[in-house]
């Protein structure tokens, strides 16, 4: 598209359209990144995709091998389970539970964290620096760990390994966001805009807020490959998603009895979630090489 | 150094006492009564009305509190709501077998991850670093229970080569007295000794290795990102113009050097292979500390779920503090006792 701008005129590019020039270079990231939208596709549009439901059974095509061996049926591309479930149905409903519904988790619970960490920064209350290492210690007990403290209370069940996952995320989002304002608070730029007398709400939103993005996005990312393992490794000890839940973790679990026989089952939803994994790792890894490539500038 | 031992130490105090008082708080979040769920006696127990006023469930809760860790540090964390047996006794021979696991595979990821994390810095290049990068994000990214469910598949059912769960060959019969089955035949003294470290040893084989694979693959890009960064350093540039050999540049200078940046990070790696370490023995069905949380998350067996909690805490905060007075004593740079003031 030609630029309606005549002169040639030197245009700055903002730190998050340099970060993404820096990402868009690396070939395997870009790739993780359309796996992603590609997951995210499925797990809006998955109904109108699959000719089954997710527990629908067919009991003349139980535990059937996937469809390029030769005992295979091409109507189930991928086998049936030990109950005649179609696998492909189920791997594409279970995108919703282990992807969408994590995805969801984080953004709600980064809001509230987000919110709170600016709060409590903008209204500095504890400056000691004994806070922020109490916290950093205490931030370091494994999330899985705190999620099966809330579950023991709660009772299992999915809704409540979502309730558990968020409530842990908060304070993770929390202390990284009052972090990342504590140490741009007293560079010159934040001066100058106090000096220029802004209101507090356009500092955060318009000061701090495009300079801490940056540490935010990859905590982002952390949080959900974080959030995605603990969702199925809590369906995977069935203390999240229940039985016919086709959700990859519990699908997991529930191979475990048939995995000699039938091997598919038992692989495939593993693979489905490692590649969701290494996705999200890989872009959150790669946003951080380039965030950390555009510092050293 | 001293200044920040203390330091260190206040830290510690402090952590561990807001773990207590939230393993506190369990006993009244959990459905039921707070008085049963901390100490593990029905109402109907003979000793409960004594126990009652042991704990000081008759006067206010900082009493309660004060009373909680006063049985805490006398070793009484309450019975098993289950079988009745005491939490702590269970509670020592399920920490030995579970940081016997932990021991192990931290020895096993330490050599090669640093050892492969100093190769692949002195080798850079294009290859060698998509290698590095790809493998240390699968690595890290392969859900530990689908790993662990190839492996008994592959390696012990398919090939046969090693057990499927549990520590040792029953027919060994090995009393357990620490937890850590090394230590307990060594105890025991069975009459095939080497029979049952060798049954020992397959049953081990397999839980170590696939709780191995992210630690190295974390330790082999920590180290390599640190070493680039330090082989780029000017001390680096003047050992080798004062005429120093490659070899002795590395060992002397670089490896110390670059191993800062690890020691600073192996916390987070400790964190993350506990958590791992809890979902593996299940799987494995060691009879370690995450077996029994999670079996009585089930079973709603409310002191065990605050004993397992309390020590996995306790594990992790004091491994971190730990660490972080290695890290301090070993580099003074950390602690800014510049100029060896103290």
């Amino acid at each position: 598209m030609p630029r309606p701008n005549l002169y040639y005129e030197e245009r700055m590019p903002s730190p998050l359209e340099r970060v993404w020039l820096e990402f868009r270079r690396n070939a395997f990231a870009m790739g993780a990144l359309y796996l992603l939208s590609f997951i995210i596709f499925l797990s809006v549009f998955g109904p109108l995709l699959t000719p089954y439901g997710p527990n629908q059974q067919f009991i003349d095509a139980i535990s059937l091998p996937p469809a390029w061996s030769t005992a295979g049926d091409v109507r189930f591309l991928l086998g049936t389970d030990e109950l005649g479930r179609d696998m492909i149905t189920r791997l594409i409903y279970g995108a919703r539970y282990s992807f969408a519904l994590p995805l969801l988790v984080v953004l709600i619970s980064a809001t509230i964290g987000m919110l709170l960490g600016a709060v409590a920064a903008m209204t500095v209350g504890v400056k000691s620096s004994t806070l922020k290492h109490i916290l950093d210690v205490l931030m370091s007990i494994p999330s899985l760990l705190l999620a099966l403290v809330v579950i023991a209370i709660t009772g299992p069940g999915l809704s409540n390994a979502l309730l558990a996952i968020g409530l842990v995320m908060i304070p993770q989002f929390l202390h990284v966001t009052r972090n990342a304002i504590h140490d741009e608070r007293r560079k010159p730029y934040v001066t100058a805009s106090r000096l220029n007398g802004v209101s507090d709400v356009y500092l955060l939103t318009m000061v701090f807020f495009p300079n801490i993005v940056r540490v935010l996005v990859i905590q982002f990312t952390i949080a959900l490959s974080v959030a995605i393992f603990d969702i199925t490794a809590l369906g995977f000890l069935r203390l999240g998603a229940q039985a016919p839940t086709p959700e990859w973790g519990s699908m997991l679990a529930q191979s475990l009895e048939v995995a000699y026989v039938t091997p598919w089952v038992m692989a495939l939803p593993g693979l489905a979630l490692f590649l969701t994994l290494v996705s999200v790792n890989l872009v959150g890894e790669t946003l951080r090489q380039a965030i950390q490539k555009q510092l050293e500038q | 150094m001293t200044r920040y031992l203390l330091r260190q130490c206040i830290l510690l105090i402090f952590t561990v006492f807001a773990l207590t008082l939230f393993t506190f708080c369990l006993s009244y979040w959990f459905t039921g009564e707070a008085m049963t769920n901390s100490s593990g006696l029905f109402p109907d127990h003979p000793d409960y009305a004594d126990a009652f006023a042991a704990r000081a469930f008759d006067r206010g809760v900082v009493a309660q509190y004060i009373a909680y860790v006063q049985h805490l540090l006398h070793g009484d964390w309450g019975r098993s709501l289950l079988d009745g047996a005491p939490v702590f006794e269970q509670l020592k021979v399920r920490f030995g077998a579970s940081f016997e696991v932990i021991f192990f595979v931290l020895l096993l990821a330490w050599i090669p991850g640093v050892s492969f994390g100093v190769l692949a810095a002195l080798k850079p290049g294009r290859a060698s670093y998509i290698l590095i990068l790809g493998c240390s994000i699968a690595g890290y990214s392969v859900p530990v229970f689908w790993l662990a469910q190839l492996a008994i598949l592959v390696i012990a059912v398919h090939l046969g080569l090693t057990p499927i769960a549990g520590q040792i060959n029953p027919l060994y019969e090995i009393p357990a007295v620490t937890g850590s089955i090394v230590i307990d035949i060594a105890l025991a003294q069975p009459d095939n000794l080497s029979g049952a470290y060798l049954s020992a040893l397959q049953h081990m084989i397999l839980p170590i290795i696939v709780l191995a694979v992210m630690p190295m693959m974390l330790l082999i890009r920590l180290t390599r990102n640190s070493m680039l960064e330090v082989l780029t350093k000017n001390y680096i540039v003047a050992s080798y113009a004062k005429g120093m050999s490659t070899r002795r540049v590395v060992w002397s200078h670089a490896i110390p050097n670059a191993m800062q940046q690890v020691i600073r990070q192996l916390g987070s790696l400790m964190s993350l292979l506990i958590a791992n370490t809890l979902i593996v023995e299940v799987i494995f069905s060691w009879p370690g500390i995450g077996n029994w949380l999670v079996r009585s998350i089930f079973e709603r067996d409310y002191p065990v779920i605050q004993g397992g909690l309390l020590i996995i805490g306790l594990l992790i905060l004091v491994s971190h503090v730990l660490l972080n007075l290695f890290h301090a004593w070993r580099y003074p740079q950390v602690r800014k006792d510049l100029y060896a003031s103290s």
